[in-house]
């Protein structure tokens, strides 16, 4: 309990910085170490060309839990959002341009021009999600309940979500069981005719994850995000500065609240003695004691890497193993010398204006599944489905005057390429990519300065996510929630004692809410105090 | 429980065209059959309708080229509930189940894999592609009868409904959360995994011979429009695994005679009952008065009246075109057209002047005794599926093949055959031309395929049979040629099952009733919902009698 830094986090990710900052909090001045130079994890801002800065990985945010930015008091340190409208541009090959925003009306009278159905549905839709976000949220916040011996606390909970559940009325509650399982593509048809809407809806429950819009639980996924935010199409908020900006204020938060933050230290080994945390091992050689480790690295990597399996129990190596964790995503980041001309938007005043939020790509979810396919046979999209942010757009600092970054979350591919290393397709990968955007947009190709690529092996050598998989791994029914990332290991505790997860491959898990990393040091307080 | 359906004495029976009854059973197909038993057993004075001129819905066997008779469309049996063949002692009403030992899949490197029912000897044959797998199997086999077991019982229970807080319901609930918390750590693992992995994504665990998990994989995709890497599908793969035959779970059989001598066992044991069976007799309406069924208009102008009718036709038959949505709920009828059924197989039956000889296994022998099984690779599984999300059938489909007549030489001529070839995919929805235009075609790709592993099949053809989805929808009443009456997907089972909050048997019409294959537990010859219908029929009877 005294101020001593026998606690360590290990990894400066978003979840690292949440479980610091709440352990700071209650008493116990944990020690984070990061292995590379920056923090953040996947939530960094780095300049790729000179002059050029960009959201290395994620490009919008969550939404962060409220309960969280509020407690970290995040504006205090430095955090300014910004809210681009419209939330997505969707243009269609024929020159069409689906455009959302945060106004519901609005958004419904853009959707009128394709369908007056559609659009008296899609504020019905999203009342809906909203009530559904009501019963989720609680859901996500919570600690798994132990299913073999369920404490007093766990039934309450449970309970409460399960009055919860039932507040949806009998209607909306077999809603929600029915969709759970069902493919998105299925979900965002029974909604909406526009081909186009569908897409983008269906695109939400399948970003990151090795799922097609027809694969089954994708709607899961969708609800999922829904929770966080109700919006049917999803936010498109990002920090003033990248997402950098968000993990700098937070890890400001974390040393404001008593924690020690250290980059660019690599920890190679969490020594274990008798089954409990003694400490951890430096890529130096090094060697610090400590009782407690807990790590926002995936959970493969924390317990087969880490720790190893010389002590672990053989049954639960083999779960590990099984735990599917290969990514589906690449981001290529350009650099444009000025802004790209959208066909669709030809007659829609200026097009900057348009062009704030996430454009998607990606017209119908027969042309996202088959950019799925090819996944499966270990290719990458000769199609791909893309999600596009101009974040310079809103936030002139990312670039130099007049010119642009360009994000882009390129779907799919695969982590396992059949015949082909991926440092030798990073140029058939980008090509690929400018020339499916170069369809909506013809005269982008010029305006190109530079670029980067970042493949699912970037993101296993760089970050350190096993398998390139930006969510710690897969994000399916059988990965969720009590059996996140295993079956009776899903309360962010491990086999060893001392060790505890806090990462992405915990509940929920779900992009950059940061709950993981709340909920796991609500549970390693437990015990630690 | 036998005991409470003590059947009644048969002359009182007796009695030449009563025009009132107490339920009208629309439909004789297996499940109709198996309600119409139960319920006649339980006293109650029942008629089945059936439209075609033969019993057995889709459970039936035709002599389609004089001499061969075939299982038309359901060819094997494994899912039928071993609790009615004991209530209605099957055996005694004729049914014989023969043995179907082993699946053979042919490779198209000139290998094959061949599985039996042999422990032994299967465990070599596995041990010649992979050892580990050889060892993996037997492991898998224990965890998979572990699974059957953990889920045997649900399938023999009324789904609870989940959204309401009577006892009952509670209590149903409550057991089966309290059954999964008993399992071993490790069991609760592979149930889980079950019900959400895919097919695929499950036998990665365990295996690593591809073609190994692809003939594996294939029991998860039959009868769905899934393939074998779409989540869901692992589940499927323990539906497929539940055969139990005389209690011995894991073994598929043929019945004496084709799968018709099932429907006419049962049909036999619903008339020994006292049940009465009309074949021929399609029904135009369902006859409502106040709220509640009170008969049936036969489409020959005849009505007949009962207290209960009970449809084993599918929902979108029974709801939209014999019912009609004006007497539904709005919300219903919404519900039963979203009701998902994408047929996705067809079938091709063949007339065989001899048996098709295998590159990769040359000549006759027991290998053709089992099922032949056209899955050489799990991509090859992916892709013929891929071909019929976008609307078209398989160009190289995933085959599954049994010539009974080598087990019941009764179905052939002497000396020659008739040939089942089982087809996925085939989707009811093509996106270019009518299935009326491309049914030879697609009979030609089946051919094609398999001659590419039995190249003498062509010139040994002696007839052929194409049912594309449109012809099961046709023919046998199956909406978009569902071979399930409907999707076996998550959100379509178990409490889902048809549409949410009707999963028990009951309609939103009093005294309409569903005991088909579109109520849980779902497909297959299984014979449950029949019997589940039945015994909820004879609950609201006590209940309206007291």
């Amino acid at each position: 309990m005294a101020d001593r830094r026998d606690v360590i986090i290990l990894g400066a990710g978003h979840n690292g910085l949440v479980t610091a900052f709440d352990l700071a909090r209650a008493g116990i001045k944990p020690l984070v170490l990061e292995r590379r130079p920056v923090v953040g994890g996947c939530a960094v801002t780095e300049e790729f060309h000179s002059g050029f800065r960009c959201s290395l990985l994620a490009h919008a945010a969550g939404p962060l839990d409220s309960g969280i930015a509020r407690d970290m008091q995040l504006d205090r340190h430095g955090l300014q959002w910004v809210h681009p409208e419209p939330r997505l541009f969707a243009p269609s090959p024929e020159g069409r341009a689906l455009l959302l925003y945060s106004d519901l009306a609005k958004s419904a009278q853009e959707i009128a021009a394709f369908s007056p159905k559609d659009a008296a549905k899609f504020p019905e839709l999203h009342a809906l999600l909203a009530r559904i976000a009501n019963v989720l949220c609680p859901v996500l916040a919570m600690t798994p309940p132990d299913i073999d011996h369920p404490s007093a606390g766990d039934l309450f909970k449970l309970l409460q979500a399960g009055r919860s559940f039932r507040s949806l009325g009998r209607k909306d509650m077999y809603r929600l069981l029915r969709w759970g399982p069902m493919a998105v593509a299925d979900f965002a048809a029974e909604w909406f005719e526009t081909e186009l809407l569908r897409a983008a809806i269906a695109a939400r429950g399948i970003f990151g994850t090795a799922m097609g819009p027809w694969s089954a639980g994708s709607t899961m996924t969708f609800l999922l995000r829904a929770a966080a935010d109700p919006d049917p199409v999803g936010t498109s908020s990002f920090p003033r500065g990248g997402m950098g900006a968000l993990a700098e204020a937070m890890a400001a938060a974390a040393r404001a609240a008593g924690a020690e933050i250290r980059t660019g230290t690599e920890v190679t080994q969490i020594l274990v003695k008798d089954g409990k945390v003694a400490g951890v091992v430096f890529s130096t050689g090094q060697e610090m004691p400590a009782r407690a480790v807990i790590s926002s690295a995936d959970p493969k990597r924390t317990l087969l890497g880490l720790v190893g399996p010389l002590h672990l129990d053989p049954s639960l190596v083999v779960k590990q193993r099984n735990y599917r964790c290969a990514g589906n995503v690449a981001k290529v980041n350009l650099a444009l010398d000025a802004l790209p001309t959208f066909t669709a938007l030809a007659g829609k005043g200026t097009s900057a204006a348009a062009l704030a939020g996430r454009i998607h790509i990606g017209p119908e979810t027969d042309y996202l599944e088959r950019a799925f396919d090819a996944s499966k046979y270990g290719e990458f999209s000769a199609h791909p489905h893309l999600e596009v942010m101009i974040p310079s757009l809103s936030d002139p600092s990312l670039a130099p005057p007049g010119k642009h970054v360009m994000s882009i979350y390129v779907q799919y591919a695969p982590y396992k390429l059949r015949n082909a290393d991926w440092n030798a397709q990073r140029n058939a990968l980008t090509e690929k990519v400018i020339a499916t955007l170069a369809a909506y947009a013809p005269d982008l190709v010029q305006k190109i300065l530079a670029f980067q690529v970042i493949t699912p092996l970037d993101f296993e050598q760089t970050f350190g996510l096993t398998g390139g998989h930006i969510f710690h791994g897969e994000l399916a029914l059988d990965q969720l929630f009590t059996m996140r990332p295993l079956l009776g290991w899903a309360r962010y505790q491990t086999p060893i004692a001392g060790l505890y997860l806090c990462g992405s491959g915990t509940h929920p898990g779900t992009g950059l809410n940061g709950l993981s990393g709340r909920n796991a040091a609500r549970a390693a307080l437990k015990s630690l105090r | 429980m036998a005991a409470h359906f003590a059947p009644r004495a048969r002359a009182e029976r007796y009695s030449p065209m009563p025009t009132r009854y107490d339920v009208i059973i629309i439909g004789g197909g297996h499940n109709g059959l198996v309600n119409a038993a139960y319920l006649a057993r339980a006293g109650k004075k029942v008629v089945v309708l059936e439209r075609r001129h033969v019993l057995g819905g889709a459970a039936v066997t035709e002599e389609i080229f004089p001499g061969f008779k075939f299982s038309v469309c359901s060819y094997v049996v494994s899912l039928l509930r071993p609790e009615i063949i004991r209530d209605l002692d099957l055996p005694r009403h004729g049914l014989e189940i023969l043995p179907l030992d082993g699946t053979f899949t042919p490779m198209p490197n000139g290998d094959f894999l061949w599985r039996v029912n042999d422990h032994a000897k299967t465990r070599r044959e596995i041990a010649r592609h992979s050892k580990l797998d050889a060892e993996a199997y037997e492991e898998f086999g224990q965890a998979m009868l572990q699974m059957c077991k953990f889920v045997k019982p649900i399938l023999a229970m009324t789904p609870p409904d989940p959204t309401t807080l009577n006892p009952k319901d509670l209590g149903k609930l409550l057991f089966l959360g309290r059954r999964f918390q008993r399992l071993p750590e490790q069991d609760k693992y592979n149930q889980v995994q079950l019900m959400t992995m895919s097919a695929v994504d499950f036998l990665d665990q365990w295996f690593e011979t591809d073609v190994l998990k692809a003939t594996m994989s294939a029991s998860g995709i039959i009868g769905t429009f899934l393939g074998v890497r779409s989540p869901g599908t692992a589940y499927v793969l323990l539906h497929h695994y539940m055969g139990e035959i005389d209690g011995a779970f894991r073994s598929w059989g043929f019945a004496r005679g084709g799968t018709g001598a099932i429907s006419n066992a049962i049909a036999d044991a619903a008339r020994a009952a006292g049940a009465e069976i009309r074949t021929q007799s399609p029904i135009a309406k369902i006859l409502v008065k106040d709220g509640q069924a009170v008969g049936v208009a036969l489409q020959n102008g005849d009505e007949l009246y009962a207290s209960v009718i009970s449809s084993s036709v599918d929902p979108n038959l029974t709801f939209l075109k014999l019912l009609g949505a004006v007497h539904l709920p709005g919300e219903f009828v919404e519900e039963v057209q979203r009701y998902k059924f994408r047929g996705s197989s067809g079938k091709v039956n063949l007339a065989l002047d001899a048996l098709p000889d295998f590159l990769c296994r040359p000549g006759a022998g027991p290998h053709l005794r089992g099922a032949i099984s056209i899955s050489p690779s799990v991509d090859y599984m992916e892709r013929a599926y891929d071909d019929a999300k976008y609307g078209r059938f398989s160009r190289r489909p995933y085959i599954d093949v049994v010539i009974p007549s080598l087990t019941d030489p009764s179905v052939a001529p002497p000396g020659k055959h008739v040939m089942s070839c089982f087809v996925q995919y085939a989707p009811y929805k093509l996106s270019e031309g009518t299935w009326d235009q491309q049914r030879e075609a697609f009979g030609d790709t089946v051919i094609e395929t398999l001659c590419e592993h039995a190249p003498n099949l062509r010139s040994i053809i002696l007839g052929r049979q194409v049912l594309t989805p449109l012809d099961l929808e046709r023919e046998f009443g199956l909406t978009e040629g569902n071979i399930f009456q409907g999707e076996l997907s998550l959100e379509q089972l178990f409490f889902l099952r048809p549409v949410p909050g009707w999963a028990r048997y009951r309609t939103p019409i009093r005294n309409l009733y569903m005991c088909g294959s579109a109520t849980h537990p779902g497909g297959g010859i299984m014979g449950a919902p029949g019997r589940l219908a039945a015994l909820e029929i004879l609950k609201d009877w006590k209940k309206g009698a007291s």
